[in-house]
């Protein structure tokens, strides 16, 4: 009988520990501290202009690297070329103002969205695609950014 | 009433035929609309769905079917709706088994390219939750009910000897298969398993295509005339051999040859005698064809055709072992 109430949050400790990430991306960003983000010029939600990127979507990658304890490496170049080094894994994140509808949702992980626009379209990041703890991490976080902006509207 | 066997019991039990299909439908239903916001990237949980779609399918014909079938013959269609069904049939189990191969493709292929399913967060009552939990939860919801539900609609399809209904049935008994596949997948993509969802998908797939080719089977078999067989299509339904036997023994007769259909729940004979003398009572046919249909409560007719001798094309319908 006590072998069955030990059983329970046996499981529940298990649960917390899933996802995991078949590559290791979160692991590795906690122990490289660096996280490795694309950026594409894509006014508002990112001017890549300058080297250290500005704008919406670069200050919320840099507060979600914080909150992992990590540093973000920019690099720059086009949506096909930074899609294409997410889904060979040399990237962990790419942002330039991407929308929930992306035809590179077959490609990449979308996120959730951070922010919905007037004209309904929802502001999403595209991750490294199946590392399932990591997503959900940052999907925590922007949602959470999201909640908080329709809180400070409302 | 037509299109349901003499049986007393089997008004009622069309009753609860119909209720158990719309009782699925309002059920896909609500899978549905649960798996479509949280199938994000697992091809387990897509090819689940493509297969809640498909099943909606079958309890909808049962219930059109249904109306179509018993309306009265008419000189247009002199045998009556019955077949309808039947054609109907070929057309869904076709689609059936073209999505089926479809989607173990589709899986196959997500297998060959090595694409890792993403599976992210979903925003609920304030928190992000991993969907993995949203879509085992659906999962369970679409598995287990679904269990009973063909449970209940075997019984109602051996009182009405209604095959359609009873493959819909064995369909839905089945489905924790498919959804125990699908929970695997989600939980192996949960410990960092990436080709776990794939090839649970390949395993619904093929359960697609394997339900898809049993029911063309059947409807290709029902349009063709095929002998009739047993609700479960496992054997050759005794009905022919029970008619021939009592043909056999009226005393007027020599030699005959017993031809069945089956038309949706109901059963047609026809049946070519030769007589022992050159002579034969049209009253003694009419009593014949009478009894000859109380032998089987889904016998709706039997048409007795005396004949010199056995016409060559029907002489083949003999089954070799009485030859």
């Amino acid at each position: 009988m006590l072998r069955h109430w030990l059983v329970f949050p046996a499981l529940l400790l298990t649960a917390c520990a899933l996802p995991r990430d078949p590559d290791g991306t979160s692991a590795r960003i906690a122990s490289s501290h660096e996280l490795r983000v694309g950026v594409t010029d894509s006014p508002p939600w990112v001017d890549a202009k300058s080297a250290e990127p500005k704008g919406i979507e670069p200050d919320l990658v840099r507060a979600f690297a914080s909150q992992t304890g990590a540093k973000v490496a920019w690099s720059q170049g086009s949506e096909t070329q930074l899609v294409k080094s997410l889904h060979d894994g040399e990237l962990d994140l790419v942002i330039g103002g991407f929308d929930k509808k992306t035809q590179w949702g077959s490609t990449a992980g979308v996120s959730q969205p951070y922010a919905e626009d007037a004209d309904g379209k929802k502001r999403v990041m595209l991750a490294v695609p199946g590392e399932n703890r990591f997503i959900l991490a940052l999907d925590k976080f922007l949602t959470a950014h999201m909640r908080a902006a329709s809180g400070a509207l409302a | 009433m037509r299109g349901v066997p003499r049986k007393p019991e089997a008004e009622g039990a069309l009753g609860r035929a119909r209720r158990l299909a719309w009782i699925s439908i309002v059920y896909i239903l609500s899978t549905i609309a649960m798996l479509f916001p949280i199938m994000a990237g697992s091809q387990a949980l897509k090819t689940e769905l493509s297969g809640e779609l498909l099943s909606l399918i079958p309890p909808s014909l049962f219930l059109i079917g249904d109306r179509i079938s018993r309306r009265e013959p008419t000189p247009h269609y002199p045998f009556g709706y019955e077949r309808g069904v039947s054609a109907a049939y070929i057309g869904a189990a076709t689609a059936l088994l073209l999505v089926g191969v479809y989607l173990l493709f589709d899986g196959a292929m997500k297998l060959a390219k090595v694409e890792h399913p993403t599976i992210g967060g979903f925003p609920m009552f304030g928190h992000t939750i991993w969907t993995g939990w949203l879509g085992i939860a659906v999962l369970l919801w679409s598995g287990i009910p679904a269990h009973f539900l063909g449970r209940a609609k075997q019984k109602c399809a051996q009182v009405l000897f209604d095959k359609t209904l009873a493959a819909d049935a064995a369909i839905n008994t089945a489905d924790w298969q498919s959804a125990g596949a699908a929970i695997i997948g989600v939980v192996g993509v949960g410990f960092g398993l990436w080709w776990a969802d794939s090839a649970a998908a390949v395993l619904i797939s093929l359960e697609i295509i394997r339900s898809g080719w049993s029911e063309l089977r059947s409807a290709v078999g029902d349009v063709m005339d095929r002998r009739p067989q047993t609700l479960d299509e496992r054997k050759d339904d005794p009905v022919p051999d029970r008619l021939t036997d009592f043909l056999q023994r009226q005393p007027w007769v020599e030699d005959v040859i017993v031809r069945v259909r089956e038309r949706g729940r109901e059963l047609t004979a026809e049946a070519h005698v030769v007589p022992k003398a050159d002579q034969v009572d049209v009253n003694e046919i009419s009593d014949v064809g009478k009894r000859a249909c109380e032998l089987d409560p889904r016998l709706a007719d039997v048409t007795i055709a005396p004949v010199k001798e056995l016409p060559a094309d029907v002489a083949r319908a003999r089954q070799p072992e009485d030859a």
